[in-house]
């Protein structure tokens, strides 16, 4: 196990030094370099160069990356002369709000799918299971801003139930709680129909395996066939998939974000795409694919405590 | 054993009474099980023995009420001492199930849950069953796996399913069965997908565990010779319905209908030389959705007759408790003709022993041997080593850690040779086959195909080379391409050779259809309309397209059920008479080999142990584990197996990551000794030809070096 766990550390530093390099690469290969991203076409080429050789933009491009990394790793992200705040005050302040987001419509869509898919397996071809399967399917085909949209027409014009922005977050637990409630399930709608269809097909393939034959041989009963027999089983396969998702769920929250005017990272990043903000992009390109070798860590991990098999490789 | 208690019908413990099983599928209900009864008594063994497909698992299957959601008991009763399973609500069955009766399944490598530990697994029917506390269950727990003989079962406990062994697994399934002492155990083919060294080992068991346990054994099976060994009284089955049921000796001893004759007949033994011809049934076994008028096998039996196929024959008392589905049944023993049988077309399957053809029969043994002497040699394999490197830790560099599957194996096979390649799973056997076959690169040493090592060859020599060289595959089912025509599919070859223009490949895949007995209709089919056996078919027909010289056929009929493998292994040796065909053929099962095989080769542990002609091996073996494997195998035969009465080789196959010093087969070899852990034997002669490395052998050996290369 201990090995296996190195292992995919090892991997996964090694994937973000290559992330890192293409980040880097994307920087210097802005049109007219850094330096005129900062200061604009018209800026007088004495200015360029003082500002060139006090960002060390002179030296050679390896030990520009060095320098660059090493500020990375500190914590330094660069400076948004836009919002005129460091990059890393912006995430600090932004990126908080989306783990909640994000954090909250992932765990909500687990908590549904996987009853629902287990529930629609052990059904199979009933008609409450082809029912779900519908439902599931209206929700799958939708993309997330549409049905954000249907969202919004349901729950706050027709009934008014909820808020249908959510500038007010931060205000007090509780308007942050309605005020979240439409993202979240905007987000989280999607992943639960897309979830419980692999866990209800996970599901049926544990069924009819032969080792939950073994067990109904041994007298289990269906509650017991489900969550002693089927249930890890089906999540072994399933826990991959979820943790791929997670820059998926980040990526989704951009829109999310941007119809429901909710203060996070995907604002933060639709904000500065439209002010050619570049440090600021860059920044949460950074957080993103951190976010995608993380996700699969947690994945690669969680595959190995559900299913000792994959301990051994 | 306890035979005859069929008439005592206080001491059953059960009894079927006729049971009726459906399959309601979408286009048709299929009576799968029909009018079947039996019963079991206590501390007895009954058998149920057939092909696939005859409705032997589903009686198991349907006792146990664990059909599949289509299948459903709609007729009969099934009386567990007196109650009436049937009857039972899910509930009430649900109490049955794992404590009154256990049931073990064939792959015991599927069959145990891969998330959870063994000891919670055997421990589980008691929590089922007793809400028994868990530190109580895991006693009984290590309680059954002592009995069951599972080694170190303290630190088994905790292991899951894929640390173990095959064979341990299935100690397990057992184990598992055994936790709440049921008072009736289904064995549903329990040792099939095992080795023979650990079949006879787990068939042991289940003797002494039933007679220990006085517990009532149903034990499901496609093999005569487990039956034959194990059982009381034996149940045949043919398309759902009983044919024969009677005691074990009788069955063998005065067989009375026709299908279980020729079932007999057509399992290879080790008796059977190559000069033989197998008796084989034609035809497969009915479709169940169409069934024939009348007796069910009256189109494969050979007696049969206007009156057989006008109605359905009654199960009847022959005498003595002896019942038999048939009009005419046959009269007793059957006689195995020691030379060859007329034509496997005309289908002979007993009767009055024809003269042996001389002229178009098969050549005798000598003949065969002496003109196999003059032959070139066609394969040479030398000194041939491969290693599979494991990786460890943090998966950079290998750390010198590997599998070691072949360790230097130098042989030749002559031109229209077979060469039959023996051993248990994890011998080495099938990488060898790869090898040769140029399917995979070796670690070090050569395998020269007329005097060229193929992989070395380059571009269309390469091509060229490998159209020499084709292989049969063990599986029917996954080496056809299901979205291709039978005819592309056997076509494909030629296409990729280049070999003729459009109209004479196609002429060639029509002449191919008819050299392996396939309808010409074949071409526009897929392989998901042919049986197994017509799928082996397709695949030898594919592997002869380019009329290469040597076939590497891996567990040729291992899928295959009894009365088809011996067309296909008639079909073979056909093939190879009129293409002057060389066969490596690898297989664990060594009655085909030696039906099939000139010169055999046992391999253990990636070691040559033992060579030579086919009957000098079979008759005389020299090294003790390839007389333990002889041994091991089930002989239909019930006086032969009784007296079997010690397990031929302990324990299992060691790891090939750390193989034994010296002799490798040391550590489960009754005759070892200090020296063979300090020196590996050389080759030493036992007659012509007849090789074996063993410092003790079991033959005296005879003056002179082994012939090169097998020194």
């Amino acid at each position: 196990m201990t090995g296996y766990v190195l292992r995919r550390f090892g991997q996964a530093i090694v994937v973000m030094f290559i992330v890192s390099v293409i980040v880097f690469a994307i920087l210097h290969l802005l049109p007219g370099g850094l330096v005129r991203a900062q200061l604009g076409p018209r800026a007088t080429t004495l200015a360029v160069h003082d500002l060139t050789v006090q960002e060390g933009l002179n030296k050679p491009l390896v030990v520009q990356y060095g320098i660059w990394a090493w500020h990375t790793l500190q914590g330094n992200l660069g400076f948004s002369y836009k919002l005129n705040q460091s990059v890393a005050s912006l995430l600090g302040e932004y990126l908080p709000r989306d783990l909640l987001l994000v954090g909250v419509s992932l765990l909500f869509a687990i908590a549904i799918a996987v009853p629902l898919g287990v529930w629609q397996g052990y059904r199979r071809n009933r008609p409450d299971d082809n029912a779900l399967s519908t439902v599931m399917l209206i929700f799958y085909s939708m993309p997330s801003f549409l049905l954000a949209v249907c969202l919004i027409v349901v729950f706050n014009l027709w009934t008014n139930l909820l808020p249908s922005t959510a500038t007010n977050f931060g205000s007090g637990l509780g308007t942050d709680i309605s005020v979240l409630a439409l993202p979240v399930m905007a987000l989280c709608l999607g992943n639960v129909s897309y979830f419980s269809r692999y866990i209800r097909s996970a599901t049926i393939d544990n069924l009819l395996s032969d080792h939950v034959r073994t067990a109904i041989a041994k007298g289990a009963a269906p509650r017991r066939l489900l969550a002693r027999h089927v249930l890890r089983n089906s999540l072994s396969s399933t826990v991959t998939l979820i943790g791929l998702t997670l820059p998926y769920v980040l990526s989704g929250s951009l829109v999310i974000e941007a119809l429901f005017n909710f203060p996070g990272m995907g604002l933060l990043f639709w904000n500065a795409a439209q002010d050619r903000d570049f440090p600021v992009l860059l920044g949460v390109v950074l957080v993103v694919t951190l976010a995608t070798v993380v996700g699969n860590l947690l994945a690669d991990l969680g595959y190995a405590a559900l299913d000792p098999r994959v301990r051994l490789r | 054993m306890s035979t005859g208690v069929a008439a005592d019908s206080r001491q059953h413990v059960l009894k079927v009474e006729h049971l009726r099983t459906e399959f309601r599928l979408r286009s048709a209900t299929v009576v799968a099980v029909d009018d079947v009864s039996f019963e079991v008594g206590e501390g007895e063994c009954v058998g149920l023995v057939g092909e696939s497909g005859c409705g032997k698992s589903t009686t198991g299957l349907s006792i146990m009420r664990l059909l599949p959601r289509i299948g459903h008991v709609t007729g009969g009763r099934v009386l567990l001492g007196d109650r009436d399973l049937t009857a039972l609500s899910e509930g009430e069955m649900r109490k049955v199930r794992g404590n009154d009766v256990a049931m073990i399944f064939q792959d015991p490598m599927t069959s145990l849950n891969p998330t959870a530990t063994i000891g919670v697994q055997v421990a589980e029917p008691l929590r089922i069953h007793f809400r028994t506390p868990k530190r109580q269950a895991a006693e009984r727990a290590l309680e059954v796996l002592n009995l069951v003989g599972v080694p170190n079962p303290r630190e088994r406990m905790n292991d899951y399913p894929h640390q173990l062994s095959g064979g341990l697994r299935q100690r397990v399934m057992i184990a598992m069965a055994l936790t709440a002492s049921p008072k009736l155990l289904i064995a549903d083919e329990p040792t099939t997908a095992l080795d023979v060294t650990i079949q006879a080992q787990i068939l042991d068991l289940l003797d002494r565990l039933r007679q220990e346990l006085s517990m009532a054994v149903l034990l499901i099976t496609h093999d005569m010779g487990v039956i034959a060994g194990r059982t009381d009284r034996v149940m045949v089955m043919y398309a759902g319905k009983t044919v024969e049921s009677t005691s074990t000796n009788e069955l063998f001893g005065a067989t009375r209908h026709p299908y279980a004759q020729a079932l007999l007949e057509s399992v290879p033994q080790l008796t059977t030389s190559a000069a033989d011809r197998l008796p084989t049934i034609p035809g497969a076994p009915p479709d169940l959705a169409s069934l024939p008028g009348g007796c069910r096998f009256a189109p494969r039996c050979r007696f049969a007759e206007p009156a057989c196929r006008a109605a359905e024959p009654p199960l009847e008392d022959l005498g003595g408790g002896h019942l038999a589905a048939c009009i005419h049944p046959v009269g007793g023993p059957s006689e195995r003709q020691a030379n060859g049988l007329a034509d496997a077309a005309v289908n002979v399957i007993s009767g009055p022993a024809p003269e042996p053809a001389a002229a178009t029969g098969p050549q005798s043994v000598a003949e065969r041997r002496a003109a196999l002497a003059e032959a070139p040699v066609l394969v040479e394999i030398d000194r041939l080593v491969k290693e599979y490197p494991i990786r460890r830790g943090l998966g950079l560099g290998t750390g010198g850690v590997s599998v070691k599957a072949v360790s230097g194996i130098s042989l030749t096979i002559r031109r229209g040779e077979t060469f039959g390649l023996a051993g248990e799973s994890g011998c080495g056997k099938s990488t060898l086959g790869r090898i040769v076959s140029g399917h995979e690169h070796p670690t070090s040493g050569a395998v020269r195909i007329d005097g060229k090592e193929i992989l070395r060859l380059k571009g269309s020599e390469l091509r060229r080379g490998r159209s020499e060289l084709q292989l049969m595959f063990q599986d029917p089912y996954a080496s056809l391409n299901p979205r291709m025509r039978v005819g592309a599919i056997i076509r494909e070859p030629l296409l990729v050779q280049g070999s003729g223009n459009r109209r004479q490949q196609w002429e060639r895949v029509a002449e191919l259809l008819d050299e392996t007995g396939l309808s010409r209709r074949a071409i526009d089919l897929y392989p998901h309309e042919f049986s197994g056996g017509q799928r082996q078919r397709i695949g030898l027909a594919r592997a002869l397209a380019l009329s290469p010289r040597l076939i590497v056929a891996d567990e040729p009929v291992s899928a295959l059920d009894v009365s088809i493998q011996s067309q296909i292994l008639n079909l073979m040796k056909r093939l190879q008479g009129d293409h002057g065909l060389t066969y490596m053929v690898v297989s664990h099962d060594l009655s085909v080999l030696r039906y099939l095989s000139d010169t055999i080769g046992v391999m253990y542990l990636g070691k040559l142990v033992e060579y030579g002609p086919a009957e000098a091996v079979y008759t005389a073996p020299a090294h003790p584990y390839t007389h333990g494997l002889l041994q091991a195998i089930p002989v239909p035969d019930p006086i032969v197996e009784r007296a079997k009465r010690s397990v031929a080789v302990r324990g299992e196959l060691p790891s090939p990551v750390n193989p034994p010093s010296g002799c490798r087969f040391r550590t489960r070899c009754p005759l070892a000794q200090e020296l063979c852990g300090q020196a590996e034997p050389a080759m030493q002669v036992f007659g012509e030809g007849h090789v074996a490395a063993c410092h003790f052998p079991l033959q005296t050996p005879t003056a002179g070096e082994p012939p090169h290369p097998l020194a």
